[in-house]
Parts: C-alpha cells; sequence; structure tokens
C-alpha cells in the first residue's frame, strides 16, 4: 500500500517541481513518447488546436513521459508547446520492462503501464476532471480526436472513451475474432477494443484505475488497453466509443511473434475473467455502447494476405501440438478439431461453434492451471491462424463490410455458448 | 554311555535354548521394527500425500509435464501418491535395516551405517532426478511450442533434443552423485554432449547460414516480412 501510494506520488513530485506554480488542471494530456521526432511537432500541434477547440477555458497540463528517445523528443514536446499550456516532462525511473513486454504497444515501447500510471496520477493529484492519452508516433492524429475523446466525458455522457478506427477489414483479426466476441458475450458490452493511439477517461475512473492490482501483473499490464477498457465494462461504468479515423503509424511495428501477441492479448482477458467471475457470470444480452466521432466501417485489404502460411501453422500445429491440446481441449473439441487437417484449403472452414469452444476450452484450461500458462496460451496459436485463415477464404472475395457479418455472427456463437463455459467454470 | 547320552542332549538342549534365548528378543526386535516400519511408514506416506495435495503438487506436476511423461511410460497414478508410496518404502526399509541390524549377523554387521552413510547421496540423487525430469519436460514442451509457431518443421525433433538433453545431462548428474562409474560417466558426457554440440554447430555453420543471416537481418533492420503483414490486435 506504502508502495503503492509512493509510486502515486512520485510523477506528481517530478511535476511540481518542474511547475511550482501549478496546482489544479481540468484536463491532462499524456504523451507516452520513444524516438516520436518525425511526428511530435504535428501531434501536439492538433492536439492543443483540439483542445482550443473542445474545451477553449479549460486549464490543461500536458504530461510526456519519455522511454529514453535518442532522437530529442521530449526537447520537441517542449519547444512545440511553446509555453501557451503548461508542460512537464517525465522520465522512466527504472528499466523494468522486458523486450518481450513490448511487443503489443507496436510502436510504443516498453513501459507504456509505466506511463500510463503517471498519467493517472498526475490526473488524480490534480484534481482533472478527465484524461486524455495520444499516442505520439499515431500520424493521423486530428484536432477532432480531442473533442471526440473528451467532449463525452466532459458533458458526463461518458467515463471511458475508446477508440475505433477505419482499418482494412482483416487487420486486428485477434481482437475481432477472440477479444471482442468473447468480451461480448462475458461482460455484455459492445465494446470492440481497438488498441492503441488515444483514449479518455474520466478523473474518477483514474482514481478506480489507480486502485486495480494489475499493475504489478507482470501478465496483463503488457496490454494496457485491454485492461483499461475490461475494467470499465465490468466495474460498470458509462462507455463511448470515438470514431477517430484512420491510425497511420509513424514506423509500423514489424516481425512481432504472433504467439507472443496471442500470450499476452489472450492472457490478459483470461487473467480478467477469473478476477471478474462474479460479474460475468450474471451479465447477458450485450449493450450498444455510444458513439461518437466518424462511423465505422471496415476498409479493403492493404495488401495480399498470406492464407497459405496460416494454413500451415494450423495444420502443424494439429500435427505437433496433439499432445498439448489433448489436455487442455475437451474431447469432443478435439473431435472437432482433427478432421479439419483433412480437409482441402478451398473448402476449408472452421465452424464459429467450434472456435468458441476452443476458446471457452483454454479459459478453462488456463483457470484449472492445467499447464504452465505460457505454454497454454501460445499453444492457441495454431489454432487462432485456422479461424482467421477460414475467415479469409470466407471472405475474400466479398466485400469488406461482410466481414463484420462474419463476426457479428461469432459474437452470437460465443453469446449461445456461454452457458458450456459457466457450467464448466463453476465445476472446475 | 546312558549318562553321556544324557549329558550330550542335555547340553544341546540347553545349549540351544540359551541361543534361542538369545535370538528369540532379536527375531521379536525384528518383527517389532518391521510392525513399526509399515505403520511409521503408512503415517509418512498419508501426512506426504495430504501436504502435497494441500499444496496442489500434482496440479503442478501435470503442469510441468512430468505426469503426461510418466502416463506414457505405464504410469497413472498421481505424483502425489508415488511420493507418498516412495516415502513408505524408504521409511519401511530404514525400520527393517535396523531390524536386520538388531540381529546382529556377521554378514549384516555394519550394513544399516554403510547404507545411513550412502542415503543422503541416494536422497541428493533423487532429488536431481526429479528437477531434471521436470525441467526437461518443461523446456522440451517450451521449444516444441516455440519450434511450431515459427513453423519449424523440425519442431518435434528440436523438442526431442531438448528434452533428452536435459534427461542425459540429468542422468550423468545422478551417477555422479551416487559414484557409480565417475569418471567413465563424465568422460562419456562430455565426449557426447560435446559432439552434439560440434554436430550442431557444423549443422548450423554449413546449411544454416543464410537462415541465421536472414533472421539477424529481420530482427536488426525490423524489415517487414510474411509474418507481419496483419496487426493481430
Amino acid at each position: 500500500m506504502m508502495a503503492s501510494q509512493e509510486r502515486v506520488d512520485a510523477p506528481w513530485q517530478q511535476i511540481r517541481a518542474q511547475l511550482p506554480q501549478f496546482e489544479r488542471a481540468d484536463i491532462v494530456v499524456g504523451f507516452p513518447s520513444f524516438n516520436n521526432a518525425e511526428t511530435v511537432k504535428p501531434v501536439i500541434e492538433a492536439v492543443m488546436a483540439g483542445l482550443r477547440q473542445a474545451c477553449p477555458d479549460a486549464s490543461v497540463l500536458l504530461v510526456n513521459q519519455d522511454a529514453g528517445s535518442h532522437d530529442g523528443t521530449p526537447e520537441l514536446v517542449k519547444g512545440a508547446v511553446e509555453g501557451r499550456m503548461s508542460v512537464a516532462l517525465l522520465h522512466r525511473a527504472t528499466r523494468t520492462a522486458t523486450g518481450m513486454e513490448s511487443r503489443l504497444s507496436g510502436a510504443w515501447p516498453s513501459g507504456r503501464e509505466e506511463a500510463f500510471h503517471s498519467f493517472l496520477s498526475a490526473t488524480k493529484e490534480s484534481g482533472a476532471t478527465a484524461c486524455a492519452v495520444i499516442d505520439p508516433a499515431v500520424r493521423s492524429v486530428t484536432p477532432d480526436w480531442m473533442t471526440w475523446l473528451l467532449s463525452p466525458i466532459m458533458e458526463s455522457r461518458a467515463e471511458y472513451v475508446a477508440p475505433v478506427f477505419l482499418r482494412p477489414r482483416y487487420e486486428g483479426s485477434l481482437t475481432n475474432m477472440l477479444v471482442y466476441p468473447l468480451n461480448r458475450a462475458l461482460y455484455g458490452s459492445a465494446m470492440r477494443y481497438h488498441a492503441g493511439g488515444g483514449c479518455g477517461m474520466s478523473g474518477r475512473l483514474a482514481d478506480l484505475y489507480l486502485a486495480q492490482r494489475f499493475w504489478d501483473e507482470r501478465a496483463v499490464r503488457s496490454s494496457m488497453d485491454i485492461c483499461l477498457t475490461t475494467v470499465a465494462i465490468a466495474e460498470d461504468r458509462s462507455l463511448c466509443e470515438a470514431g477517430l479515423g484512420e491510425k497511420l503509424i509513424q514506423s509500423p511495428a514489424g516481425g512481432d511473434d504472433v504467439s507472443s501477441v496471442v500470450a499476452q492479448t489472450v492472457g490478459a482477458v483470461f487473467y480478467f475473467m477469473e478476477r471478474y467471475q462474479d460479474v460475468w457470470e450474471h451479465r447477458a444480452q450485450a449493450q450498444p455502447v455510444l458513439h461518437t466521432g466518424l462511423p465505422y466501417r471496415p476498409q479493403p485489404d492493404r495488401g495480399p494476405i498470406n492464407i497459405d502460411r496460416m494454413m500451415r501453422g494450423f495444420r502443424q500445429g494439429l500435427r505437433d501440438l496433439l499432445p498439448i491440446w489433448e489436455i487442455i481441449l475437451s474431447p469432443e473439441t478435439l473431435s472437432g478439431i482433427l478432421p479439419l487437417a483433412l480437409i482441402e484449403k478451398d473448402e476449408f472452414r472452421f465452424p464459429p461453434q467450434l472456435w468458441a469452444q476452443t476458446v471457452y476450452d483454454f479459459a478453462l484450461a488456463y483457470h484449472e492451471k492445467v499447464l504452465h500458462r505460457e505454454h497454454l496460451l501460445k499453444s492457441l496459436t495454431p489454432l487462432y491462424l485456422g479461424q482467421m485463415a477460414s475467415l479469409v477464404l470466407r471472405t475474400q472475395e466479398q466485400k469488406p463490410e461482410d466481414v463484420e457479418v462474419c463476426i457479428e455472427e461469432l459474437c452470437d456463437t460465443f453469446a449461445r455458448m456461454k452457458p458450456y463455459l459457466v457450467e464448466r467454470w463453476r465445476f472446475s | 554311555m546312558k549318562e553321556m547320552w544324557e549329558d550330550a542332549m542335555l547340553e544341546a538342549f540347553h545349549e540351544t535354548s540359551r541361543r534361542l534365548g538369545l535370538f528369540l528378543p532379536k527375531l521379536l526386535a525384528l518383527i517389532t521394527f518391521l510392525v513399526l516400519g509399515v505403520v511409521v511408514g503408512w503415517l509418512v506416506k498419508m501426512l506426504l500425500m495430504r501436504v502435497l495435495s494441500a499444496v496442489r503438487f500434482d496440479a503442478f506436476c501435470e503442469r510441468m509435464g512430468l505426469m503426461p511423461a510418466l502416463a506414457r511410460a505405464g504410469v497413472v497414478q498421481p505424483a502425489s501418491s508415488l511420493i507418498g508410496r516412495l516415502g513408505f518404502w524408504t521409511v519401511f526399509l530404514v525400520f527393517t535395516l535396523m531390524g536386520i541390524d538388531a540381529l546382529s549377523l556377521p554378514a549384516t554387521a555394519n550394513l544399516m551405517s554403510v547404507l545411513l552413510e550412502f542415503l543422503p547421496n541416494l536422497l541428493a540423487s533423487a532429488f536431481l532426478l526429479l528437477c531434471g525430469i521436470l525441467l526437461g519436460n518443461f523446456l522440451g514442451e517450451a521449444a516444441l511450442i516455440t519450434a511450431v509457431n515459427a513453423q519449424i518443421q523440425e519442431a518435434r525433433l528440436i523438442a526431442h533434443f531438448v528434452r533428452w538433453g536435459l534427461y542425459l545431462f540429468t542422468g550423468a548428474m545422478v551417477l555422479t552423485q551416487l559414484g557409480i562409474a565417475k569418471e567413465i560417466v563424465v568422460a562419456a558426457f562430455c565426449i557426447m554432449f560435446g559432439g552434439i554440440v560440434l554436430a550442431l554447430a557444423i549443422a548450423v555453420g554449413l546449411g544454416g547460414r543464410n537462415i541465421a543471416r536472414d533472421k539477424l537481418e529481420r530482427r536488426l533492420h525490423r524489415r517487414r516480412t510474411e509474418e507481419d503483414e496483419l496487426t493481430h490486435i
């Protein structure tokens, strides 16, 4: 408790040391930066213009937490503000995060969770009504982002505003085929779980986040967006989605290991399933989420999709990981998956019901700890690739909107099969 | 003649009675030790099983891949039960040795002290063996999953290499600990392990240098490849 309080106080002490006259802010805007010299100036300009447009009379504190840039990003942040607003530059105190933990953040470096913690601490200590976090690596930030992210909070219409981006139909497929349908079935909220870019939250919600235990959980803290969104949903806070348009990143992350992404993302979802068991057991019927900003619609593909690689991954998993899947999956699920190995590529389909059952079996196995958890989560990767290949094969000749139909079908299947999970979870 | 016969008979009878009188308490002590061994062994077994069950040792062994490995070898009992039984037989053996020692037979003189001297080595070896098997299974499983996810076709072979490499290493350590053919084991292990490492180095150097270069280039320059044409979250 003591350490936790110190953790909250430390960033605020740094801010007060830099801004001794500063007392109170209405809005805190956080920038977690790392080598963003290329984009930081236009992003700051857009944010400041947006703040003038959305809340002209509000007192604003800009907080930049840098993860050790070599290109002078913090100085550029200060230069871009040019004394027009209060700005504090924070540096990471310790390097505790590993390279693996940074994977999910994409353009963000490791220590993103630390930066978020600092922004929330600043929000709490400055008594701010709202906090927005903007990724300085995103080239497509416009002044409207601030209106869309902050207005629902300032007008007390929502406590948490999550981003929704216009992106190619198969982008974010793990979110679309697992995180979104599963969490929608569990918590009854149609939040899309798009990650990164920007988000907004109320001061009260910031207090709640700071009191959470997940900051010390290595397994989940690298999936900050899932943590923040899931806690807000499970704690029954009012939610809003902000359509922010396209998310164009300064230098898109490359070479990410799919299995690490799967393990971190799904691990975070399963972690909260254990924590919020009492909540999700009783929730039903997905509620729509308030929407602001640009309407969401899937975009055409940016390039060809390598289905063969996905199929190879799935088939190899079926060949080599069978002894592990035998421990994790129920016999009925396994007997549904095995014949898929014999189907030719063009006819290959992973039925939605089988996919939902597979995900639920993995959640149960995670809960029962039948296997080392990282092994369990990583062994889901070939099955995820199979499901993804199935979706692409089914819809590649169709319109981008048809992918949404498939995702909606998945959501319905997950919701319909929820009793399968609840019954087994209770007796595990 | 008759007196001599009577004396011989009586002497033999007394001698046998005296010997029996000396031996019977020892036999009784042996039987007592055996009964005590069964009772104390059973208590130790129950205690071990309770403690292991309380700390969810079976689930741990399942997670570490020990149970599936034992199941493949035809052992289907839970790990806690196996360790309980091991505890029983260890205690029973100790009590049996005490009983045999109590018989004061010339052939078994010092047996107890010799075995007790050896017991720490035996226990250390058993512990090493358990750790080696658990670690071998864990790392083998990790290697298998990583290789499958990297779509390396020889994933199972790699996993077997890792698992059996660990088993081999453990076996050598156990035999060294037990003091069995120490020099031969160390020499054999060094030759075998060195040979494997050299073979792998040559194989990678000759056959896999392009793959290694590609991997390094991709890692250093973060070149976009077919793996990252989509974002997953």
